[in-house]
C-alpha cells in the first residue's frame, strides 16, 4: 500500500474565535463561550481564559472563580455551523476527500492532489491563509501518513500550528508520548493499560498483541497498532447521503421537573423534531428510546419496538410517553432525550383508512408550512409555550444530510 | 447583546459577485456610518435566506440582518462599546 498524505485541521478554540472576531471589544480577553439557559455550563472558551484554568464543562461559578475577569457570551449555533460549513468548502477546495469528523475538526486525505499544490506544507498554508482570510480564524493541521497520527500532530502545537509526524519519525515520536495523547484511547482503557504497566505509546507497541487480547477482546490487536502508530482507516467523505442509524434530539429542561403533563409537552416538541427530520430525509423507525437524566445526573435510557415505522411525530410522542409510564421515576428529571433506531426508508403505500390518510395529509401539509417559514411555524398548542432553551451542537453535527440538524 | 429587532433604512453596496456590503444605516433618527464589517453569517428561516452582518461604527457593535426573501434590513442588536 502506498504512503497516504492525511490533513487534521482542528479550528482553534473555534466557537470562542468566531466570537473574538464578530465584536473587535473581545479579542486578547478571556471570552467562555456559554448556552442561555438558566444551567449553563462553559462550551469552550479563548486561549486566553484557558491560561487561566478554565475548561470546557465548568459552571459558571468554578470558571468565574478562576478568572474573575472572563466575559461570558451566549452562543450562536446556526453562526457556528455556518462558519464551519463555509469552512469544509475550503478544504473541498483542494480534495473531495474531506471527512467532517465534528463541527470544528476534519480530516482530508491529500494524496491523490500533492501533484497539483505542490506539496502537504502548501496545502495547509493555502488553507490556513484562505481561512484566516475570510474569517480572521486560526487553525492548527497535522500533517502525517493515517488519520491517527495525523490528529496527534495537530494537537502539538495550538493555537496556529502546522506539525508534521514524517513516517520515517513515527517511532521517534511516539516512544516516550503517553498512550492518553492517541485519539481513541479514553480514561477507562488508560486506565486499564495502566494496570498492565504501560503508560507510553512506545511500551504499547511492543506489547505482546496476545495479552492486549485476553484482556481487551476484539480491540486489543488495534491497541497494539495505534502503539505503534498504524491506521489505515480511510478517509470517508462526508456526502450527506450516508446511512444514519438512528434520529435523535434529546434537550436538557431549564429547571428539573416531576410533573408528568410537564415531561409530556417536552416530550411532544422532542417527538416532533425528530419526526420532522425522520420525514424530510424520508426514514421511519420501528424503535423508540426515550433517555432521562435525573437531578443528581443518573441517565438511564429505556426503549419499545414496534410493529410498524414510525415517522409520524404523533405516534413517536405515544411510544416516548408509553414508555414513560412504565417507569417510577425517583427523582425529578434534568434532560429528555427521543431517539428513534431500527430505520428503513419511509414507505408510501396508500393507507386503507380515510383517517390515516387525513393526518398524513396534515403532516405533510404543516411539514410543507415549515419548511416554508420555519421550524415549528406550525405546531402543537400544547408545546407553544415551551421555553426555546439552550442548544448544543451535536458531535454528529455534519453540514449536510439528515445529520444537518437545523440547531437553535 | 441587547436585543433591538426593528426594521431599518440601510444604504449597501450590491459588489460584484454576491456579496452584500452595508455601508450606513438609520436608526432612532441618527444616521451610522459602518466603518468594519467584524463578521457576516447566513442562516435559513424555512427556506428563506437571512444574512447577518456584525458591524462597528467605530464605538459600538451592531448586528444587521437582511432578509433575502423580503429584501428588508433589519437591526437585531447593539453591544455598547467599552
Amino acid at each position: 500500500m502506498s504512503v497516504r498524505t492525511i490533513l487534521h485541521i482542528d479550528m482553534n478554540a473555534f466557537f470562542a474565535a468566531v466570537e473574538q472576531q464578530s465584536d473587535p471589544a473581545l479579542r486578547d480577553k478571556p471570552v467562555a463561550v456559554i448556552g442561555s439557559g438558566a444551567r449553563t455550563i462553559i462550551t469552550t472558551c479563548s486561549y486566553e481564559a484557558r491560561a487561566f484554568g478554565v475548561k470546557t464543562g465548568m459552571t459558571v461559578y468554578e470558571a468565574k472563580r478562576l478568572c474573575p475577569t472572563l466575559i461570558m457570551v451566549v452562543g450562536n449555533n446556526r453562526k457556528y455551523t455556518d462558519t464551519s460549513t463555509g469552512i469544509i468548502n475550503i478544504f473541498r477546495d483542494y480534495t473531495p476527500l474531506v471527512e467532517v469528523f465534528s463541527i470544528d475538526e476534519a480530516f482530508l486525505d491529500v494524496s491523490g492532489c500533492l501533484k497539483i499544490f505542490g506539496s502537504a506544507i502548501r496545502i495547509s498554508m493555502l488553507i490556513k491563509a484562505c481561512i484566516y482570510q475570510k474569517y480572521g480564524l486560526t487553525c492548527s493541521v497535522g500533517i502525517a501518513p493515517n488519520k491517527l497520527l495525523a490528529k496527534l500532530a495537530s494537537d502539538m502545537q495550538k493555537p496556529d500550528g502546522l506539525t508534521i509526524i514524517a513516517p520515517d519519525k513515527i517511532s521517534e515520536t511516539l516512544e516516550e508520548l503517553p498512550i492518553e495523547e492517541l485519539c481513541g484511547i479514553g480514561s477507562k482503557t488508560q486506565q486499564k493499560l495502566n494496570m498492565l504497566g504501560i503508560t507510553t505509546c512506545g511500551q504499547l507497541g511492543r506489547f505482546p498483541v496476545k495479552t492486549l487480547k485476553k484482556r481487551f477482546g476484539i480491540i486489543g490487536e488495534r491497541l497494539q497498532r495505534m502503539g505503534l502508530g498504524l491506521d489505515d482507516t480511510p478517509v470517508i467523505p462526508t456526502t450527506g447521503d450516508e446511512t444514519v442509524k438512528t434520529v435523535g434530539h434529546s434537550t436538557t429542561l431549564p429547571s428539573d421537573i416531576d410533573n408528568r403533563d410537564e415531561i409530556c409537552r417536552w416530550l411532544l416538541r422532542l417527538a416532533e423534531m425528530v419526526g420532522c427530520r425522520a420525514r424530510r430525509y424520508n426514514v421511519a423507525g420501528r424503535t423508540v428510546t426515550l433517555t432521562i437524566r435525573y437531578s443528581d445526573f443518573t441517565t438511564f435510557s429505556s426503549q419499545e419496538s414496534c410493529d410498524d415505522s414510525l415517522s409520524q411525530s404523533h405516534e413517536i410522542y405515544r411510544a416516548a410517553v408509553a414508555i414513560l409510564d412504565r417507569l417510577k421515576l425517583e427523582q425529578p428529571v434534568r434532560l429528555l432525550g427521543v431517539k428513534l433506531s431500527n430505520l428503513r426508508e419511509r414507505d408510501s403505500q396508500y393507507h386503507l383508512f380515510p383517517e390515516v390518510r387525513k393526518y398524513e395529509q396534515l403532516t405533510e401539509a404543516v411539514d410543507t408550512v415549515n419548511d416554508r417559514f420555519g421550524s415549528f411555524s406550525v405546531t402543537y398548542g400544547s408545546s407553544l409555550d415551551r421555553q426555546k432553551n439552550a442548544k448544543v451542537i451535536s458531535p454528529a453535527w455534519r453540514p449536510e444530510g439528515l445529520r444537518n440538524i437545523d440547531v437553535e | 447583546m441587547q436585543q433591538i429587532n426593528t426594521q431599518i433604512r440601510v444604504g449597501a453596496i450590491f459588489e460584484s459577485g454576491r456579496a452584500i456590503r452595508p455601508v450606513w444605516f438609520d436608526w432612532q433618527r441618527q444616521k451610522y456610518t459602518v466603518t468594519e464589517i467584524t463578521y457576516r453569517w447566513q442562516e435559513l428561516s424555512g427556506d428563506t435566506k437571512i444574512l447577518h452582518f456584525s458591524v462597528s461604527d467605530g464605538k459600538d457593535l451592531f448586528e444587521l440582518t437582511f432578509d433575502t426573501d423580503r429584501q428588508s434590513w433589519s437591526l437585531t442588536g447593539i453591544e455598547p462599546g467599552q
